[in-house]
């Protein structure tokens, strides 16, 4: 069957495109956009309830014993074909993302995990308060669900992912064991640590989703190589692609990979029907469903639904609110780091899961801004990555080379602060007027600002770093006020809420304009805390999702 | 897509002599044959091979005699180099200090095993539950609602 069909395409564009194809006459109950994160959750979880699902994933799945932490290359390796950043590593399946605007860059991974594959895995949860920021601080806005309410599904999420860390930490409520105890923290985690003991300041073992022991299928532990953060050979840390698929696929969903999503197709009466996509091979194909599930990351989601426009959804899908795309929120990311006397082999261990301080978390009025942040510790790696810079200024060449190498070499630390980032509307995700990917669909373009309270945290929170290391006996401290390459994190730009005209979707992750679409990313976040969001928003997509299951029966074909 | 093929194999040496210095028994870069490595390594991605050619090219263009002139000369005309085109000069130094510190006789001098991080990964010390002692004294201080 051929189908063809013109659309008017967004910002001026005109598309002709003809599907041929069709690839499935076969609907779907659930169309699921995006293999990462929340989309392995979501698809487990309905899978498993009996629903049909299909995926659709721009990128491939991942081979662990190719990860280029076994190759020769892999230092190269690391800066270029795995570098964090989409528009440094340029695949075929990444699409360009307009950073000109952003003082953050956006980093993010197109394949089967998604952004599990290169994460660091430090999997902190939201407070109680991040919830309610509106109510106690007069800022931004309240969720519209509570810390109590996503407990369940944060315990579920660390079952399936797997958890290690410990109970007792005083700066978070009690909660379920984890499943393993913490990674061990080296001769250079209890060294920073010294510090923080020694002014009297909050710190705690990470949570991770890095297995410390034997955990989940075929996945050993972690053999502290250092370089998870491009991809686990060792399969020990968790990345959805080793625990959320497997479930999925073995209950009958199914993911094609190499299929870029070009639009969420709608009927008459504005409802979705499933999404127009170029397949690995180029064919223009249409796939139907009585439910999507968009997964596809905070800069993703607003961008396939500002494509998605139709008569029905003249300004995008979803968009009546007109909040698609902003509120754009990052973790502004400073780096402090010092080196110390002593030589600690600081490339043993993972890069990021040694501890965190929560100290400076919850909102003090009189340091002059609202709200807090996240220490989280850092190591360093080998002498290839510190020549380069590694967190801070690369070493100098020529004379007093070799020197400077042999002083850091081993002996560098970190702290990152994550701080929180309030929504601002100016803060968008929006479509370039010229750029496309190689399918020539419209690509994100973004515009970012940090604000004074933003700035001013991150401030604080380098001042307070610069005493921790120097109380832990390290000198030649190095700031970096503001990480460009940092938007790991990508919240905020189709937001949860009670009022359709101050939110996008509703508490259960559905659209108020179409009640078969939901989002399960990081999009829907009303504010984003000050900790790794990636267990938050699994927790969310598994709570839509057992929404639907509870809720939706009438999806099911 | 540019390629690796107009590569000037000697001015790139002379620029390595000045980046990385002769160190005890290891010569400077320049003396070390690092170029092919360099050549093959930089043609993994495009985007770099691209960008290091580039830099090349250009300074080449602006230094036409930079082989024949002192070392201060070249220091200088590196400097000016670094600090004109500081995103191209960065791809020459990223390559360049990769390539060196994949080399076996640095390895020997720094003490790095030069391994690979997998398969073999790292040893550490077990947990130990015992560092907790302090900061579980601490009363809880999160913020309720």
């Amino acid at each position: 069957m051929t189908v063809t069909r013109r659309i008017d395409a967004v910002q001026n564009q005109k598309l002709d495109m003809t599907i041929s194809n069709d690839t499935s006459q076969k609907i779907v109950d659930i169309l699921v956009i995006g293999a990462g994160a929340s989309g392995g959750a979501a698809a487990a979880w309905l899978a498993e309830a009996g629903f049909s699902v299909k995926c659709l994933e721009q990128g491939y799945w991942q081979d662990p014993s190719k990860y280029a932490s076994a190759s020769k290359d892999y230092e190269f390796e690391m800066l270029t074909n795995w570098a964090p950043d989409p528009n440094v590593r340029q695949r075929d399946e990444d699409y360009p993302v307009n950073d000109s605007n952003s003082p953050i860059t956006p980093v993010m991974f197109n394949g089967v995990g998604g952004s599990t594959i290169l994460w660091t895995a430090h999997t902190p949860r939201f407070h109680p308060s991040d919830f309610r920021v509106k109510t106690l601080d007069g800022v931004a806005d309240d969720w519209p669900i509570s810390y109590d309410e996503l407990d369940e599904f944060y315990d579920l999420n660390d079952e399936v992912m797997g958890c290690s860390g410990i109970n007792g930490d005083p700066a978070n409520p009690p909660r379920s064991p984890r499943q393993m105890p913490p990674l061990p923290l080296g001769k250079d985690g209890k060294k920073l640590i010294s510090g923080f003991e020694k002014l009297g300041w909050h710190w705690w073992p990470s949570d991770s989703y890095v297995n410390s022991q034997r955990y989940g299928e075929e996945r050993d532990a972690c053999n502290f190589c250092g370089h998870n953060h491009m991809g686990c050979y060792q399969r020990a840390k968790s990345s959805t692609d080793l625990t959320y698929w497997p479930r999925a696929l073995r209950s009958g969903a199914t993911i094609e990979t190499g299929a870029r999503v070009r639009r969420v197709t709608t009927d008459e009466l504005g409802r979705v029907t499933g999404a127009e996509y170029v397949d690995s091979k180029g064919n223009e194909r249409r796939q139907r469903a009585r439910a999507v599930i968009m997964a596809a990351n905070g800069i993703g989601t607003p961008r396939l639904l500002l494509n998605s426009v139709s008569t029905a959804h003249a300004e995008g899908l979803a968009n009546s609110s007109g909040l698609v795309g902003k509120n754009l929120m990052f973790h502004p990311f400073a780096m402090i780091s010092g080196t110390f006397p002593e030589k600690m082999n600081t490339w043993q261990g993972p890069l990021g899961n040694i501890a965190m301080s929560q100290e400076f978390y919850e909102t003090d009025k009189s340091r002059g801004f609202v709200r807090g942040y996240t220490y989280q510790f850092q190591r360093s790696l080998g002498p290839a990555w510190i020549a380069n810079g590694g967190f801070r200024d690369p070493v100098p060449w020529g004379k007093g080379h070799h020197d400077e190498l042999e002083k850091r070499l081993g002996s560098v630390m970190a702290i990152a602060v994550i701080g929180e980032d309030l929504p601002e509307e100016h803060n968008t995700v929006e479509l370039d007027p010229e750029l496309t990917d190689s399918d020539g669909i419209p690509t994100p373009r973004l515009n970012y600002t940090l604000s004074k309270n933003s700035r001013d945290q991150l401030d604080h929170a380098i001042e307070n770093a610069k005493k921790a290391l120097k109380a832990a006996g390290a000198d030649d401290i190095y700031v970096d006020p503001m990480m460009r390459q940092s938007g790991w994190h990508l919240m905020g730009t189709a937001r949860m809420g009670n009022d359709p005209t101050r939110s996008v979707v509703n508490k259960w992750g559905q659209s108020h304009d179409v009640d078969n679409l939901f989002i399960v990313d990081g999009s829907v976040f009303v504010t984003g805390a000050a900790v790794n969001p990636t267990p938050t928003i699994q927790a969310l997509a598994l709570r839509t999702a057992d929404y639907i299951v509870s809720n939706r029966q009438d999806i099911k074909g | 897509m540019t390629d690796n093929t107009d590569i000037d194999e000697q001015l790139l040496e002379a620029i390595l002599n000045r980046l990385l210095p002769a160190i005890g028994e290891v010569p400077a870069a320049g003396q070390m044959k690092l170029v092919p490595e360099i050549i093959r390594l930089s043609g993994r991605q495009a985007r770099f091979q691209n960008q290091f050619s580039n830099a090349l090219r250009v300074f080449k263009s602006t230094n036409l005699e930079f082989r024949s002139t002192t070392v201060d000369e070249q220091d200088d005309a590196i400097k000016a180099f670094e600090a004109e085109h500081p995103e191209l000069f960065g791809s020459l130094l990223t390559i360049s200090y990769i390539v060196y510190y994949k080399d076996s006789r640095v390895h020997k001098r720094i003490g790095w095993s030069g391994r690979t991080p997998q398969p073999d990964g790292n040893e550490m010390e077990p947990w130990d539950e015992s560092v907790l002692e302090n900061v579980r004294k601490r009363e809880p201080f999160w913020r309720q609602v």
